[in-house]
């Protein structure tokens, strides 16, 4: 069978990854979760698992540099990235959303300031709406725009909510869920079509077991 | 130079501009060989023309000009319209065959830059018939084999079969762009709660929602998507795929052939068969094309054609990936060094071995010592000397060199 690479998000996705992997009976021998190795390789050679920057899977993926991606939503959407996006792997679950603190009033009528990690998102999602508003991008630490007044609102993936409640923020409106998906490179699917196909399916039929 | 003056993409234009002429070369003579035909067209367009056109080049991505009297002009931001356009006022015999090289401009996304990329396409005028459907995809097929690549696949789909099928769900303008988006990116986990909340039968439905799994081998996809029960007019559609596949197997062409019937092209006058080319390691089709048969009418007349372009830039993206450009070619095959008192005989033997063909650079006395080459001629004051890979030879007339020359190259 023909090999393909594999590119996956470094931190939990990795590790909750290597579990549905071993499910589905693709095994990463060298594989523990404290290695800092980032290249590694199925018992039959076939895959080539490499462990990159969330953030940068759908650009390993989109460029061709990996032919499959495991990765989250988020990051896809806000890339834009030109793959197929095949399939829900059903983990990583949570929700877009918008959050502020308790009362703020979305729809005043100035435009209100959005801290966010994901500006594409953000700006997708407020045109649609044919809303006005101002982005401030930031890198991490977004809850604390809110609450020193660098903007009204963030828009920030929210999983439990107790990074929002001990900031003292609350959800303010839900944009979309959020969760792990395959993704896989559109020439990867046309030309390696015999080796990613059974693998698709494999893992199709892992999930629903 | 001032810093502001920098244009990246001006990094390496000597290099990667002779390669791209080998790379221009070679498709040029391969549309040759199948009849076509060159042609150019102004780079600045009406953009009024445009404007009425449906839904065909978003007016925001276009590059806009104002001339003084106020009408406003747009750098050229397709092919296939303008060359229409010119047909309509042309009298087309059946057939007609034409190529171009051209650059097309669009504003890329909000970064607010001109991005200008250079297609080579072809267009065929005439009726729709499965050898001339045929004979395109393969004309596609044989320049991505001339250029050396060996792992590539063209997928086949139809826009008018899918636009037939969508046309049945009766949805709004937003719940299509929605459905297409799911089915170009195969998202079927969000493509089924999307599905149920539309007010769809539910026999299209399912079909719709089996769309990006009609792909595949051509034979399977055939069979997959009989067992929906198409309407007469979307089976005769069905029918001439398969035509077109079997005169591609008279070709032997068919390792390259993939069917995709969720294939959605963006440029929205295709009507019939359209198709895509993928090379290994690039995510974006190299070559698309398809029949638009309908674009005419638009500008009120019926001209039938089928077509395909090239992405230079993305083509050169995979040259490179697959290790297949061209080496540069040395600057000069002869490097002449010559004598002030010498100097009429040595630039009238230069004039010589250059109407030979020969590429001659000559310089008074190694004045030029950077440029090297593997075959140098020296006129001292009291002799000739042709110098050719190590050995010398003295002479006294030019014809004895290009003998030499001749014997030498036939040796290697």
């Amino acid at each position: 069978m023909e090999a393909f690479t594999l590119a996956v998000a470094k931190g939990r996705t990795a590790n909750q990854t290597i579990h549905l992997m071993k499910k589905i009976g693709i095994i990463f021998n060298n594989f523990t979760s404290s290695s800092r190795k980032l290249v590694f390789y199925n018992s039959d050679k076939t895959i080539r698992l490499l462990f990159v920057k969330a953030v940068d899977v759908p650009t390993y993926v989109e460029r061709g540099a990996a032919d499959v991606g495991i990765v989250g939503k988020d990051n896809v959407l806000e890339s834009e990235a030109d793959v197929y996006d095949i399939l829900d792997l059903r983990i990583g679950q949570c929700t877009f959303a918008i959050a502020g603190k308790p009362g703020e009033n979305l729809n005043k009528e100035k435009p209100i300031t959005i801290a966010t990690k994901y500006p594409t998102i953000t700006h997708n999602y407020f045109s649609k709406k044919g809303k006005a508003i101002h982005i401030v991008k930031l890198n991490g630490s977004v809850e604390l725009a809110p609450l020193i007044g660098l903007a009204d609102a963030i828009v920030d993936i929210v999983e439990t909510g107790n990074t929002l409640k001990e900031n003292g923020l609350v959800v303010l409106e839900e944009v979309e869920p959020i969760s792990t998906r395959l993704i896989i490179n559109k020439a990867s699917f046309a030309i390696k079509s015999t080796s990613i196909q059974p693998f698709i399916e494999k893992l199709r039929l892992g999930l629903e077991e | 130079m001032q810093p502001f003056l920098i244009n990246s993409s001006y990094s390496n234009v000597i290099d990667d501009f002779q390669q791209q002429e080998v790379l221009i070369n070679k498709l040029k003579h391969r549309f040759k060989t199948y009849g076509y035909r060159q042609i150019k067209i102004p780079a600045f367009e009406y953009y009024d023309m445009y404007a009425s056109i449906n839904g065909i080049v978003n007016t925001d991505d276009m590059v806009k000009v104002m001339v003084p009297k106020g009408k406003v002009l747009v750098l050229r931001p397709d092919v296939t319209i303008p060359i229409t356009q010119v047909m309509v006022n042309h009298p087309t015999t059946q057939n007609d065959r034409y190529f171009y090289i051209m650059d097309i401009f669009r504003y890329h996304d909000q970064a607010n830059q001109v991005n200008e990329r250079t297609q080579a396409g072809i267009e065929h005028f005439g009726k729709k018939s499965a050898t001339t459907d045929a004979e395109v995809i393969a004309l596609a097929i044989h320049t991505l084999q001339d250029m050396g690549f060996i792992d590539f696949k063209m997928e086949i789909g139809h826009a008018g079969l899918f636009k037939a099928l969508i046309s049945l769900a009766g949805l709004s303008k937003q719940e299509l762009i929605h459905l297409q988006n799911f089915i170009q990116s195969k998202n079927i986990a969000e493509l089924e709660p999307y599905l149920n909340s539309l007010e769809i039968d539910d026999p299209l439905k399912e079909l719709i929602r089996n769309i990006p799994f009609l792909y595949g081998l051509p034979g399977d996809v055939i069979n997959a998507i009989q067992k929906y029960g198409l309407q007469e007019n979307m089976q005769a559609e069905l029918q001439h795929l398969i035509d077109v596949y079997d005169i591609l197997k008279a070709y032997q062409l068919t390792d390259y052939i993939i069917f995709n019937l969720g294939l959605i092209n963006d440029m929205d006058y295709y009507s019939d068969i359209i198709f895509q080319g993928f090379i290994e390691f690039i995510g974006e089709p190299v070559v698309m094309g398809g029949r638009y048969d309908q674009l005419g009418k638009q500008f009120g007349a019926s001209i039938p054609a089928i077509g395909f372009a090239y992405d230079l830039q993305l083509l050169e993206r995979a040259l490179q990936r697959h290790e297949l450009l061209a080496t540069p070619t040395t600057i000069s095959d002869i490097i002449v060094y010559y004598h002030p008192s010498m100097q009429k005989k040595a630039l009238t033997d230069t004039l010589h071995l250059r109407k030979c063909g020969y590429v001659v650079l000559s310089f008074p006395d190694q004045e030029n010592s950077l440029t090297t080459s593997a075959c140098t001629i020296h006129y001292q004051k009291d002799s000739c000397t042709l110098i050719n890979k190590g050995n010398s030879y003295q002479f006294h007339d030019i014809t004895e060199v290009q003998e030499l020359l001749v014997m030498q190259e036939g040796e290697v």
